[in-house]
């Protein structure tokens, strides 16, 4: 990769080079990682790589193909001022694609006590946007996208990457969060208007700290207060779906996506604000954890 | 009716009962079925041994009580032909 800048960082239990043809997105991360710790030695597990499609490219309109270990034939480049989005969504592509340790869930994960609470679902759901608000209330953040769930011993490891905020939710929580840990607005993406923050000191420290899962939410915007209860099958196909890899982990997959699924309740909450979502994480977590 | 079916050897599969719905995890193909009643119930009495729609109605009385309204055997039928078509159950030839 000569001529590229490249750095190397930990995330959880995940290594990652990153190599840029660019300067910009390579300071904003270095910038957004910088309390992250460097990997141990030269290996690494996975490699993103953000270059130009077309030599011409790096100059003229430069566009940022995402390229690495793993990655997807028809992913349309994004322009340079979108390159940490691209860094972001590349990292994710390998765990999603590459990690083959735990079990990947499509969900956002705090930690109290010990206990960590799983939120699941479709991408509005509000998930990221909790997960990131008890961040800040006295719960320690494990991550906004991926829950790592450990087929040897069923606890949930800790993915907490930068978190992705997406269009109103930035202004929201620009009210709780310092401006130093926020990265630039990227406005225009693909996925909206998108700002990345920096999750607490307090969770890069722990990011090493596995938790016992004690409660699952399948949260939902929009809807009128209400706590819904789910039949196992319902949670467990919707668990299939969630995860990327639980294809690819064969039977240790289907033995531990079963055990979380014995164990650990679940329910449905619809909300309407922040307010609601917390009152009913309150009460549930109360009476379940 | 006379056809003979044979269940996928119960080493390969694992069952696991969540609520009115079970489980099958197949090794051999690496599949997850999300199943009702009554196919594990059938996957039971089946075991290794090939035999008709009419011998597993057979052994299914015994072990379970059926509804006399239904009709039964073309009821069981349906099933294995469905399990046929999901690889847990395979058509003996001839």
């Amino acid at each position: 990769m000569s001529g590229m800048l490249e750095t190397r960082l930990q995330v959880g239990p995940a290594r990652f080079r990153v190599a840029s043809a660019w300067s910009q997105p390579f300071e904003q991360l270095q910038f957004l990682y910088r309390d992250y710790p460097q990997p141990d030695g030269d290996f690494v597990d996975f490699t993103v790589r953000l270059e130009p499609e077309k030599i011409w490219r790096k100059y003229f309109r430069p566009a940022v193909h995402i390229g690495g270990d793993f990655w997807l034939p028809d992913a349309a480049p994004l322009s340079l001022d979108q390159g940490l989005l691209a860094a972001e969504m590349g990292m994710n592509l390998q765990m999603a694609l590459g990690w083959r340790r735990h079990l990947l869930l499509h969900a956002s994960t705090v930690e109290r006590d010990g206990k960590a609470l799983l939120m699941t679902g479709l991408s509005g759901s509000g998930k990221s946007t909790l997960s990131a608000m008890l961040g800040e209330k006295g719960w320690r953040f494990m991550g906004d996208e991926f829950a790592l769930l450990s087929p040897e011993t069923g606890q949930i490891h800790s993915f907490p990457r930068l978190i992705s905020l997406k269009n109103q939710t930035i202004k929201a929580m620009q009210d709780v969060v310092p401006s130093g840990r926020f990265g630039p607005l990227l406005e225009g993406t693909p996925k909206g208007d998108i700002q990345h923050i920096v999750p607490a000191k307090e969770a890069i420290d722990a990011m090493d700290k596995p938790a016992k899962p004690a409660l699952l939410l399948f949260p939902r915007f929009g809807y009128d207060k209400a706590i819904r209860e789910m039949g196992k099958s319902e949670i467990f196909v919707r668990l299939t779906q969630a995860s990327t890899n639980y294809v690819a982990l064969g039977e240790a997959g289907f033995n531990t996506l079963t055990n979380f699924v014995d164990k650990v309740p679940a329910r449905a909450i619809d909300y309407q604000s922040g307010e609601e979502a917390q009152e009913l994480i309150d009460q549930l977590w109360n009476e379940f954890a | 009716m006379s056809q003979r079916y044979k269940a996928a050897n119960a080493k390969d599969l694992i069952l696991r009962e969540l609520d009115e719905m079970s489980l099958i995890f197949h090794k051999t193909s690496g599949i997850t079925h999300v199943v009702a009643d009554p196919i594990p119930a059938i996957l039971e009495v089946m075991e290794a041994t090939s035999m008709t729609a009419a011998k597993v109605v057979d052994k299914l009385a015994k072990n379970f009580e059926l509804e006399d309204a239904l009709d039964i055997e073309n009821f069981v039928l349906a099933r294995l032909d469905e399990m046929c078509s999901l690889g847990l159950v395979e058509l003996e030839a001839g």
